[in-house]
């Protein structure tokens, strides 16, 4: 990878107006309402134990779409994420299981992930095939060699070794995973914002051509988005097959909907209209919390379902409409 | 008929004796009646959900919400036969929630510019969730028997099994309507260029929502067989469809150079021997994504046009960076 990408860049513009802000801080606003709002509802809802959890399984959700939030951001897109991450997750409980170490069984789950990653990036940055029908075929794939290491069944971890220690380890009442979540998105908005790396990704989506006439290692950027998106599913896939202390081959599903909402509700915050990570973890929060808290006033996963696709659709409504805005106000000024 | 599309026609014959060969030596089942007709029967439910999705192929759009517009779709059908309604209306009213589903991903991608991937993405998570609505995802089975919809699994019309009837129904409406009538030209130019298409006088929007319409429609029919065959309705009516349907239409499309409804034909017919044959071969079920995915992926690679040009520019690249300066 060519060294210019991680030089210092100089701040983007960030464009003005109350209607802005209003979009902009809107999601922190609906976080903060939501949690108030459960709160009254159901008071075992800010007990110690919930709120552990929800950081936890927000801590998961949040790793797995760290890397995902730059492919869309790129322009592109991932429909293999979860699916890596339901591979990895059967891979470390199938090699915990044969008597192979733990840490060992994680490399080899990250491994997996690394090889899925470079193939998506390979197929879409070099060979230009679509990126929704490669990413569908190789999640397929990875689902498929999924549920066959446990023969199309789930498979029991008795001892969840190092990642189940790190788990249950707290600092105070923080949970340590919640702790390196934040530690890799603050490492992560730098990249983003600080460094040309982040540049380039917002244009790849502006207009892909130009950036290759530019000479920006367009195909090499594509790569490494998906080897990021793949390996940060992979790492959410060891944690979880620790948490879940078994491996589950359909796990996939259920992260599927919730990855591009938080990643597409995200890009409400702060870039308008574009994915970036500080939107993603908020939206990660926020979904944690609408999971936790709907499970506690008895709604069932398929209300969830409908709930999760309807925040997509308005998160989509508003980022497509959001940017929309500011190119229709310059037209005017042109008039 | 011209040279390129007897050589392509060729190679389509070649790929289903090749497939047929394997198989036949592998199982002396493979290729008697009535697994030949297993698997036609196979293309006519499951299979059906590619045609539809050709439409939209042919706009360049995707879909991904189908799987879910079918289990919403089937489920209302289900329920509506166990609340006692005849046979016909039920299968309306299934496909009538379809239609709704697909005016909704139409009006939403072609009229409010949102993103197809995404939207369709979300409204297949609401369609699944609806899907619930009835019986809290619990199977429907009240009033199979004797409503009927067990004997479109049964019957046959014609010598044909009835799937198998409504399929080459389906397939030569479709056929007629996308490349014999001029309304179907729109199709093609409004998936080539719409810019162009709209001065040209075609409504791209409204082939964009008929392509979305088309989709779903297929999609719960495919959804209602698939609970005809199985006698119960239930939420997993279209679990499995999504990749097999890409995988035929761009299987069919890289044979035949485009997306069309022959295409589709033949991407499905090999797609469903080759799902046939495997399960003939007891292959446990879930070898079968990875094998339809891996076909997914060589289809799309080997006969793009760029496969070629791709492998020039990375020879090229690797040499000029090997080179000394």
């Amino acid at each position: 990878m060519s060294d210019t990408i991680l030089q210092p860049a100089a701040p983007l513009g960030v464009g003005r107006g109350l209607r802005q802000f209003l979009v902009r801080y809107s999601l922190a606003g609906i976080f903060i309402i939501v949690v108030l709002a459960f709160s009254i509802l159901r008071p075992d809802f800010t007990r110690a134990e919930n709120i552990n959890e929800i950081l936890i399984s927000a801590s998961i959700s949040g790793i797995m779409f760290l890397g995902l939030t730059w492919v869309l951001a790129a322009g592109e897109i991932d429909i293999s994420f979860m699916e890596v991450a339901a591979l990895s997750d059967m891979i470390v409980a199938g090699l915990v299981n044969a008597g192979w170490g733990w840490p060992l069984a994680a490399c080899a789950g990250l491994a997996a992930g690394v090889a899925v990653g470079l193939l998506n990036g390979f197929l879409v940055g070099y060979m230009r095939l679509p990126a929704l029908i490669t990413t569908l075929a190789t999640g397929s794939f990875a689902r498929s060699i999924a549920a066959v290491i446990g023969l199309g069944s789930s498979v029991e971890v008795a001892d969840t070794g190092i990642a189940g220690r790190f788990l249950n380890l707290h600092f105070g009442f923080l949970p340590a995973v919640a702790v390196l979540t934040v530690l890799l998105y603050a490492a992560a908005w730098f990249v983003q914002e600080k460094l040309v790396f982040g540049h380039y990704l917002y244009a790849m989506e502006q207009n892909r051509n130009a950036v290759v006439e530019a000479g920006i290692p367009a195909r090499r950027l594509t790569v490494l988005v998906y080897l990021m998106s793949a390996i940060c599913a992979a790492i959410a896939g060891i944690l979880l097959t620790a948490s879940l202390a078994s491996g589950q081959p359909r796990i996939g599903v259920s992260f599927f909907i919730d990855g591009l909402t938080a990643v597409l509700l995200g890009g409400m915050v702060i870039k308008l209209g574009q994915p970036n990570v500080l939107g993603t973890l908020l939206a990660v929060l926020l979904l944690a919390v609408l999971v936790s808290g709907t499970a506690l006033i008895g709604w069932s996963d398929w209300e969830r379902d409908i709930l999760k696709g309807a925040l997509l659709l308005i998160g989509v409504i508003i980022v497509v409409k959001g940017r929309a805005a500011p190119a229709t106000a310059q037209m005017g000024g042109a008039h | 008929m011209n040279r390129a599309l007897l050589m392509r026609l060729g190679a389509f014959l070649a790929m289903v004796v090749v497939i047929g060969a394997i198989f036949g030596v592998l199982s002396s089942q493979f290729l008697s009646q009535n697994n030949i007709a297993a698997i036609f029967r196979h293309m006519s439910a499951e299979g059906i959900a590619g045609l539809g999705l050709t439409f939209v192929i042919v706009v360049r759009r995707f879909d991904l919400s189908f799987p879910g517009i079918a289990a919403f779709g089937a489920m209302t059908t289900g329920q509506l036969i166990a609340l006692g309604y005849p046979l016909f209306p039920s299968i309306a009213g299934g496909i009538a929630v379809g239609i709704v589903c697909g005016v909704i991903n139409g009006l939403a991608i072609s009229v409010l510019k949102l993103p197809d991937i995404v939207t369709t993405i979300a409204m297949g998570s609401i369609a699944y969730g609806l899907s619930f609505i009835y019986s809290n995802g619990a199977t429907i089975s009240d009033n199979f028997m004797e409503s009927g919809i067990l004997d479109i699994n049964d019957q046959t019309i014609a010598y044909l099994d009835e799937p198998i009837f409504f399929m080459l129904v389906l397939y030569l409406l479709a056929w007629l309507v996308l490349h014999r009538s001029r309304f179907g030209r729109g199709f093609y130019a409004t998936g080539e260029n719409p810019r162009a298409a709209m001065f040209s006088g075609v409504h791209v929007r409204l082939y964009v929502i008929a392509a979305f319409i088309l989709t779903s429609a297929t999609a719960v029919w495919a959804g209602i067989l698939h609970c005809a065959e199985a006698g119960q309705a239930d939420p997993s009516a279209g679990d499995g469809f999504l990749t097999p349907a890409f995988a035929s239409v761009y299987l069919g499309a890289a044979l035949f150079g485009y997306a069309s409804v022959p295409a589709t034909f033949a991407g499905t017919l090999l797609i469903s021997m080759m799902l046939n044959g495997f399960t003939l071969l007891s292959v446990p079920y879930y070898y079968s994504d990875a094998i339809i995915s891996v076909v997914l992926i060589s289809a799309i690679a080997v006969f793009d046009p760029r496969f070629a040009a791709a492998l020039q520019r990375i020879v090229k690249t690797r040499s000029l960076a090997g080179a000394p300066k």
